[in-house]
């Protein structure tokens, strides 16, 4: 596949490169004034196979995002662009991190009266101090503190034009953080443009530095803390249960979990684009990312139950047997180990646009990616979005998109691991599935910016909805906006 | 093999017979809906499938790094 696609590139560059550059426009501002979008979303989910817990349990979540991207003319030929981001998320499933107060039986939440160099402070879910009313499900929301996160990112981009518009270049950098993750990236990229404008190749890299702040189950976190003693911490007091729900302390998660030691993860990214004018109503464009990661790889708070080893819990021994359905209100089974994953992964997605100018009224928009990476996950993505003009500054825009995936080579369901497997993971993004995307939004410009705001005049707004079912009981919304405006 | 030959042929007849568009003549490629550019404001749907979905990348969005995502 690989050599196929460098022969595909290859026919593509000779094509571009034997066509005689014959353009001579006009220098136009690459951006005629400031412009200023704000967007925002808010994005819900719901299902039943949570990886914070192990392949079963709510995935509810909803996130609210909103963000400003200033787009700056410092002259003819360069563009400063600052994208400010910030995200609030309420995750059912990542407060199961901490699954043992939702009754708010655990009354020394946050106390911490040991010297152990992890302390986080502030960290709630992994200083929990239980008690024999302690119970939990991962069917309901816990009051943990990761239920509730923030993220917030920041990134500059420096975009530069030749006189001849046929060369641009750009550099980035980006910051982002969150409660257990921090990233700082930093990119850059070439277009060219040949044969008079219709053809252009470019290529981009992009580096992340990532770091993990990990936060862990509570149960494994505390026994580490104990030095596995049940008996201490968390554990005082609290009954722990077997699979007949007897009172039994013979829990050991797998190996005697030790926290991780390399929290970092990398991500290097090199982008290869090729488009192409086809007629004067069609275009194509056809790109190809190459992604290594290396660190830390999985997520430190998904839990993996193996199927090989017995089964312990915390709360009512008579949900025991109900424990995978909902009717669980009150039980919630200790984890052996959190997911396991290679610390490496190559990622090859390959994606091409086709876009179609049917007439002033309708345009056809489509796209495909073909993904693959050396953790046995392959998928097809096929999207097709309808602009249709229903007036001179309205548009609509009717989408479909469906997505399929074969599932990692180290997924397994909710106890279906073996504690004699390397690696391991029961989050469902990493399954199988197939899902279908059905969308519909409105667009509105004014290329006369008449309405104005302060001094900027509106140019256009977008409100897009997307309905999102896969093959299995998970299912999302998301609802965008996005207000344009320009300085007059 | 099989594959190659059927690359190099559809990239030779679908690139081989453009004729050149000129400027004058790209009213309807320049056409805002027809950029082959992810639009800002689809920028956070393509981010919630970075998060949901195992495949990220090609598509001018996310590729993996900058999020706890996939």
């Amino acid at each position: 596949m690989n050599k196929a696609l460098n022969i595909f590139f290859c026919v593509c560059c000779a094509f571009a490169l034997a066509q005689t550059d014959e353009d001579q426009a006009y220098k136009k501002r690459i951006l005629e004034t400031t412009e200023v979008d704000f967007l925002s979303s808010y994005y819900a989910q719901k299902g039943d196979n949570a990886a914070v817990t192990g392949g079963i349990g709510t995935e509810e979540l909803t996130d609210a995002t909103a963000a400003i991207i200033i787009s700056i003319p410092l002259n003819d030929d360069d563009v400063l662009t600052v994208n400010t981001s910030i995200s609030a998320y309420t995750s059912a499933s990542s407060s199961n991190g901490n699954p043992f107060d939702i009754t708010g039986a655990s009354t020394g939440r946050g106390e911490d009266d040991d010297d152990d160099e992890d302390d986080d402070d502030d960290d709630d879910d992994d200083h929990n101090s239980g008690n024999g009313n302690t119970v939990g499900t991962p069917w309901n929301a816990s009051t943990g503190a990761s239920k509730k996160d923030t993220w917030f990112s920041v990134g500059v981009d420096y975009a530069h034009s030749s006189d001849d518009r046929d060369f641009s270049c750009n550099a980035s950098a980006s910051f982002a953080t969150e409660y257990d993750y921090t990233s700082v990236g930093f990119g850059g990229g070439i277009l060219k443009q040949f044969n008079q404008k219709n053809t252009s190749i470019g290529a981009s890299v992009h580096l992340y530095l990532d770091k993990w702040n990990p936060i862990y189950p509570t149960e494994l976190k505390s026994f580490e803390e104990v030095n596995g003693n049940l008996t201490h911490g968390f554990f005082s007091g609290v009954t722990l249960l077997d699979q007949s729900g007897n009172t039994s302390t013979a829990w050991q998660p797998h190996n005697g979990f030790q926290l991780i030691q390399n929290t970092e993860r990398n991500s290097y990214a090199a982008t290869f684009s090729f488009s192409q004018i086809l007629s004067k109503n069609a275009q194509l464009s056809v790109f190809v990312d190459l992604l290594q990661q290396k660190g830390w790889l999985g997520n430190p708070l998904q839990r993996v139950y193996f199927g090989d080893v017995r089964n312990y819990y915390i709360g009512n021994a008579a949900s025991i047997p109900v424990y995978t359905s909902k009717q669980n209100t009150d039980v919630f089974q200790l984890a052996d180990d959190i997911e396991r994953l290679p610390n490496t992964r190559f990622k090859i997605p390959f994606g091409m646009r086709l876009h179609y100018y049917l007439n002033e009224n309708i345009v056809f928009r489509s796209y495909y990616r073909h993904y693959s990476d050396d953790w046995g996950i392959r998928s097809h993505t096929a999207q097709l979005e309808i602009p249709i003009k229903v007036a001179s500054a309205l548009t609509l825009y009717p989408s479909f998109r469906y997505y399929t995936q074969i599932a990692a080579t180290y997924f397994r369901p909710y106890e279906q691991a073996l504690s004699t497997d390397k690696y391991y993971t029961s989050d469902y993004d990493l399954s199988s599935y197939s899902a279908t995307q059905l969308g519909f939004g409105l667009n509105y410009t004014d290329i006369f910016t008449k309405a104005h705001i302060a001094a900027f005049g509106l140019k256009s707004i977008d409100i897009k909805f997307y309905q999102y079912n896969r093959n299995t009981t998970f299912s999302s919304y998301i609802i965008t906006a996005g207000i344009t405006l320009v300085s007059d | 093999m099989m594959k190659k030959a059927t690359l190099l042929v559809i990239a030779t007849l679908l690139f081989g017979s453009c004729a050149v568009v000129k400027e004058y003549e790209k009213i309807n490629l320049n056409d805002p809906d027809m950029a082959l550019s992810l639009k800002k404001c689809d920028g956070n749907l393509i981010t919630a499938h970075a998060y949901r979905e195992a495949t990220v990348g090609a598509n001018g969005g996310k590729t993996g790094g900058g999020c706890g995502c996939n």
